[in-house]
């Protein structure tokens, strides 16, 4: 295989575009990590420069699923974000947090855990972002009501919810580019990492217990305060509700079943989103799209661009090779490198163009193991599985291992700083590594132990 | 009939070092023309005159209200005594940090036209008044603006 990759490689080297891409996408990732200019307009400059300098065809960036626009991914989001914009008015959230707090009792440490727990099952269900600005208003209050520090709470929301969110397809971007590259279904999600999910939050809880559990404690007068507190006031519009809770379990089924009825994820959501928009008669769907976060969206099209742009110069073969290298085609160890490589790197830079890298190279080792095959046949075979759970698992959870690590942490620490408790990277660090290389070590065992071992 | 004309000199201003606490004492203590004390809104400025800022009363509602709230509605989860204790936690708040910076003036030469247009368009009640030197030399308030148009409505030979 060495020979092989050299003689490869050399053809490479002689190829113009190969070198224009490959400068676009360093200097395009260089950009995004520097946060010198807002990533969307990066990754949208980018793409543009990929067709302009004639990398890609226009036809091959929109049209063609391996280089270009992955829309699978970009009407799913788009559609999840406008259910939850359909609902959020109707006081749901409010309600969940409200109740959970009570449920809590006013125990400054049980409505932590409780908190925690919540937050990582709407993460599974929703994205992580909406899922935490949805959380941490309530939780800000909860704590000005128990006069504890807020700052332990809102730290062990987003951790909650990058972990949570690992479990399902529709719980993480990551996932969601992952199933849609490799045809994974919801269940296929559920089936492989729910259950190391649930593993990780039993231990998170007893973490939690045991960095903060001590430390917060309140008054007897003060719990009353959230026991008076009554949850039914939240809900604003109980029949928007009523429809908005019949979609969701509609969405929920059809992502269960979306494999077994050939339906794409993003078919269920965008008649789910299609559904409810009717349902709630509103005649200016205007402002609920306007809600849609376009900035995200355009971020990861620019991706896809960039990242087609080197998968069809073949710099992405290239880098797969190299791996294969590395680990002498080992597959046990092939996971290994690509879990722990994921976690770290995803600590470091946005997962979502981590993934968009990864995504395609991890496709081409597959094609350099198993010449013969394509199709699902190739993208799911069964020694290639455990990788494709491997990059979720480390791209998910480094989320947690710093500050810019997760979209998530980027808006606990900025409503932290609001709220007048500044959270400095450091202090992150200090709280989410161990936590990020606890997970990922739970998750390398299961790996091992599910795939290597059992074999199941 | 100008800016100079019709506003109210200046007496008393924040500078950006007051705490809250001083702030509100002297909102509710400041005199405007005869009126009798309290004023909505002070200038903030610096040593020598110059406009930093305004502090409204606006503002101060706004230091006790935390931030959180803005994002959900969580109003009808607020207990008793939640605005005394903020109240308490933000009293050694300092001006600068609270003012509006992004403040609407005018010119002591401006037309009252030019300083109604400033107020309608900024939907703004009060603005302070700027000399050739740019030092705040007074505040023009929207009450006596309607004072000066009632005036001309009853005497035509007003220029």
């Amino acid at each position: 295989m060495t020979l092989e990759t050299v003689t490869r490689a050399e053809v490479f080297f002689l190829n113009l575009p190969f070198w224009i891409a490959t400068a676009i996408f360093i200097a395009a990732y260089a950009l995004i990590v520097s946060e010198k200019i807002h990533k969307t307009v990066v990754a949208l400059f980018a793409a543009g420069l990929m067709l302009v300098l004639k990398v890609l065809e226009q036809n091959e960036a929109f049209h063609v699923e391996e280089f270009g626009v992955d829309w699978n991914v970009i009407i799913l989001l788009i559609s999840m974000m406008v259910i939850i914009n359909l609902m959020r008015p109707t006081g749901a959230f409010e309600y969940i947090a409200i109740k959970s707090a009570k449920l809590g009792k006013g125990e400054p440490f049980r409505i932590m855990a409780i908190f925690a727990v919540v937050t990582a099952i709407l993460s599974a269900l929703l994205d992580n972002v909406t899922t935490v600005l949805l959380i941490t208003p309530v939780t800000l209050l909860i704590a000005d009501a128990l006069d504890v520090d807020p700052v332990p709470y809102l730290i062990s929301c987003a951790f909650a919810s990058n972990i949570g969110g690992t479990a399902t397809l529709i719980g993480d971007p990551p996932n969601i580019m992952i199933a849609s590259k490799a045809q994974l279904s919801f269940m296929d999600f559920i089936y492989h990492l729910a259950p190391v999910v649930i593993v990780m939050m039993v231990v998170y809880i007893f973490v939690i217990k045991f960095i903060w559990g001590k430390k917060l404690v309140t008054r007897e007068e003060l719990k009353q305060r959230i026991m008076t507190m009554n949850e039914n006031e939240a809900i604003k519009d109980p029949v928007m509700l009523t429809k908005s809770l019949v979609v969701l379990g509609i969405v929920l089924t059809g992502f269960i079943f979306h494999g077994m009825l050939h339906f794409q994820p993003a078919t269920v959501a965008l008649f789910g989103a299609a559904l409810l928009l009717l349902l709630s008669g509103t005649h200016e769907p205007h402002h609920v799209l306007a809600e849609v976060e376009w900035p995200t969206i355009f971020f990861f099209m620019g991706l896809f661009i960039i990242v087609g742009g080197v998968v069809k110069v073949g710099l992405i073969k290239w880098m797969s090779l190299q791996i294969l290298d590395l680990t002498q085609g080992n597959m046990f160890a092939t996971s290994m490198v690509v879990m722990w490589f994921s976690a770290f790197a995803s600590a470091i830079v946005d997962n979502i163009p981590y993934v968009a890298t990864m995504n395609p190279l991890i496709v081409d080792m597959a094609r350099q193991l198993w010449p013969d095959l394509s199709g699902v046949q190739l993208l799911q075979h069964p020694d290639l599985m455990p990788l494709w759970w491997s990059l979720a698992l480390g791209a998910c959870l480094g989320g947690n291992g710093s500050a810019i690590g997760a979209s998530a942490n980027v808006i606990v620490v900025g409503m932290s700083e609001k709220a007048g408790r500044r959270i400095s990277f450091f202090k992150f660090m200090a709280y989410g590594m161990p936590i990020m290389i606890i997970t990922v070590a739970i998750s390398s065992v299961y790996v091992w132990l599910r795939y290597y071992v059992l074999g199941i | 009939m100008r800016a100079k004309d019709l506003m109210v000199p200046l007496v008393e201003h924040l500078k950006p070092g007051n705490t809250l606490k001083e702030a509100a004492n002297l909102l509710r203590t400041a005199r405007r023309g005869e009126e009798r004390a309290g004023v909505k809104a002070l200038p903030v400025l610096d040593d020598h005159n110059k406009l930093l800022g305004i502090l409204s009363i606006g503002d101060i509602l706004k230091a006790i209200y935390p931030s959180y709230m803005y994002l959900m509605d969580l109003g009808e989860f607020a207990w008793d005594g939640m605005v005394e204790a903020f109240a308490k936690k933000a009293a050694d708040k300092t001006v600068g940090d609270l003012m509006s910076t992004a403040v609407i003036t005018v010119n002591e030469d401006s037309t009252l036209m030019e300083c109604v247009d400033h107020m309608l368009k900024n939907s703004v009640k009060r603005v302070p008044v700027l000399n050739k030197d740019n030092a705040v030399v007074g505040m023009l308030y929207e009450k006596d603006v309607f004072n000066e148009i009632t005036r001309a409505m009853f005497n035509k030979e007003t220029p």
